[in-house]
């Protein structure tokens, strides 16, 4: 039996799916060309699906309430004689599966080999329909045959060859990154994502929280302009307070004193004097926070996280270790609840003593700022000792910034790393 | 035809609203009137979309109807909401083939944008929620708070529908309703953001707000 499919329409290009919402005719009714046959939803809104031939509905494949990917069918026409005929023939027709303009439609009564969907993609990326395997009955070509084709042939595979991506049952070597089977991507792999796995190699699947990191790490590095500086500083006096008070902290708090807490100190101090390091960018301006809220990054064995010290402006020296002391510990036993990882302003990571000179960590979104402490190591250094350079050995610290230069320059951004840089080396702390 | 039109209707019974908006996406399918963006008040109504599900309707029709307000089931993605006196509804009739944007995702996300942006200027930090549609307060503890709701209806790529900004209205018109089908979210104002930094004229430097930035987005 020669009928038109009706498929669920390209709707925009985040667009995978839609959910059909409502059937505006029933089986066996008569139907016009472009007249709306069934309302689909995808997200906050409702599209209607125009018929594209004229004739009778003649099977519906998709109840109302089932979610189907772009592309799939939703219905069957039976075409009308001759006469009404399927679109190509007429005027460009404004409906979301618009033929190519020029194209010369399948003759009434037939199924048509290629869907005008399949078309449309394949004169926009040039795509030979002549070399494209059809997956339908009959051998009908659809948008998704003609995506698949696009991709194997930039993947330099000849497309006989290719194997589909999940479909592949049995023995290595497999893809690397098998995908789902459902609409082929819009745009073509890149030749490495198609590793062959070798014998000996060792798949880690991501955890849900790596996943989740990763694609904010590459979000973050999309969104912001990043731009790094670093500060040298002499922790020399901070080391001499905190000698000082070593005994008594641990005494008084049950854990040790390091030099974290004194960082973040510095840190909320120089933010009160260059709040625009404590903003965040929304749409065409900068917001500079009213409150202070320091995301500490830590890394647990699961992965990376960034509990918040909520008004950490509010809080002393021994307040804020003993915030931050509490949050690293719920951390690592992972008893943190969601709103103690929301709502930060600025973020301060300390990756560790070994192998970190320095490095500019990717600023958690929306904030402009994210501070990285270095490790700390014994240095000569020139230092002025009654009015002549002398060297001495200092214990040296890179602080390094990496700001979002959409809303920083770099006068406000060195002028806040070196003020954090006065506070530690004057080292003038509440214990 | 080329252009953007914004314009101020007043309050409309919706009804009415329903019809104008049905003849005007009619014309612009047609090219006989550009794109034009309605910018309007209801009477206390509430309006189902086709996501609507029945048990977010905390009163039955008749006891609303008892009280006045009316329900309608309509053509828009998302699930139900209230409108009222207050409130800041926009109906945009765009033609998103004609500018070149068939793209229905972006086009919710072009609409939070000019309206956090017209909410920027209007003092209040707004943003939205990852996962969900919509303009939310930002910032403080406890539940998301939402400023503005977001539900489109497009044929032949020609939208219709819109949007609906908290100014000041009586949020006890939501206590009828889980608004959107959301029931850890909060419905907030504008007023009620901005709190005793209210000025005496927010209603229409609201609207002002939000035809400039719908203005400059779409225009």
């Amino acid at each position: 039996m020669a009928t038109v499919a009706v498929e669920l329409p390209a709707l925009g290009e985040s667009v995978v799916e839609g959910t059909v919402s409502r059937w505006l005719v029933k089986e066996g009714e008569r139907v016009e060309l472009d007249q709306p046959l069934v309302e689909v939803t995808t997200d906050k809104v409702d599209a209607e699906v125009p018929a594209p031939a004229a004739g009778v509905l003649a099977k519906i494949l998709v109840a109302e309430g089932e979610t189907v990917p772009v592309g799939a069918e939703l219905a069957r026409i039976e075409p009308a004689a001759a006469a009404a005929g399927t679109r190509g023939a007429a005027a460009p027709a404004r409906d979301p599966a618009e033929t190519a303009q020029g194209e010369v439609a399948a003759p009434a009564g037939e199924t048509p080999r290629v869907t005008p969907v399949a078309r449309r993609v394949a004169k926009q990326s040039r795509v030979d329909l002549r070399e494209v395997e059809g997956s339908g009955p009959g051998g009908r070509v659809s948008k998704r045959d003609v995506l698949r084709h696009r991709e194997e042939r930039s993947a330099g595979t000849p497309p006989a060859a290719a194997e589909r991506p999940a479909a592949a049952a049995g023995a290595a070597p497999t893809p690397l990154a098998p995908r789902p089977e459902g609409p082929a991507p819009a745009r073509p792999r890149p030749a490495f994502l198609d590793y062959q796995l070798q014998p000996g190699d060792r798949v880690i699947p991501m955890t849900p929280l790596r996943r989740l990191v990763a694609e904010h790490m590459v979000l973050s590095k999309r969104t912001s302009p990043h731009v790094g500086t670093v500060a040298e500083i002499d922790m020399g006096g901070v080391a001499r307070v905190r000698a000082a008070h070593k005994r008594a902290f641990q005494e008084a708090h049950g854990f040790g004193l390091s030099f974290l807490p004194f960082v973040v100190h510095a840190t909320v101090r120089a933010l009160r004097e260059y709040p625009r390091l404590n903003a965040s960018v929304l749409e065409d301006s900068i917001v500079e926070k009213k409150d202070l809220h320091m995301g500490i990054a830590v890394e647990t064995e699961k992965g990376l996280v960034v509990p918040v010290v909520r008004h950490a402006d509010r809080l002393s020296l021994a307040g804020l270790a003993q915030a931050v002391e509490d949050l690293a510990n719920r951390a690592r036993s992972k008893k943190l609840s969601p709103d103690e990882l929301k709502g930060g302003t600025f973020t301060i990571s300390n990756p560790g003593r070994e192998g970190n000179l320095y490095g500019f960590a990717i600023i958690n979104q929306p904030q402009v700022g994210i501070l990285r402490m270095g490790e700390v190591v014994k240095r000569p250094v020139v230092r002025g000792l009654d009015g002549e350079d002398a060297i001495a050995i200092r214990p040296i610290m890179h602080l390094a910034l990496s700001y979002d230069h959409r809303a920083v320059d770099g006068g406000p951004a060195n002028g806040f790393l070196h003020r954090i840089r006065e506070l530690l080396e004057e080292a003038e702390f509440d214990l | 035809m080329a252009g953007l039109v914004v314009e101020w209707l007043g309050r409309v019974p919706y009804a009415e609203a329903l019809a104008l908006q049905e003849r005007c996406a009619e014309d612009r399918r047609a090219g006989r009137v550009p794109d034009r963006i309605l910018l309007l008040e209801h009477q206390p109504v509430v309006t189902l979309g086709r996501g609507a599900r029945e048990e977010n309707l905390l009163r039955s029709r008749a006891e609303l109807r008892a009280r006045g307000i009316e329900v309608f089931a309509i053509a828009r993605g998302g699930d139900v909401t209230w409108h009222g006196p207050g409130q800041l509804v926009g109906y945009p009739i765009l033609d998103l083939a004609a500018r070149g944007r068939r793209d229905v995702h972006r086009y919710l996300r072009e609409l939070e944008a000019a309206l956090r942006e017209a909410l920027a200027r209007l003092g209040v930090a707004a943003g939205t929620l990852a996962g969900t549609t919509g303009v939310f307060a930002g910032g403080g503890a406890g539940r998301p708070r939402k400023l503005a709701s977001i539900g489109v209806g497009v044929r032949g790529w020609v939208t219709r529908h819109g949007f609906a900004l908290n100014v000041d209205p009586d949020l006890s018109g939501f206590d009828s309703i889980v608004p959107c089908g959301l029931s850890h979210v909060e419905m907030t104002s504008v007023a009620r953001e901005l709190g005793p930094a209210r000025p005496p004229d927010l209603w229409e430097r609201s609207r002002d707000a939000v035809a400039v930035a719908l203005l400059r987005r779409f225009g």
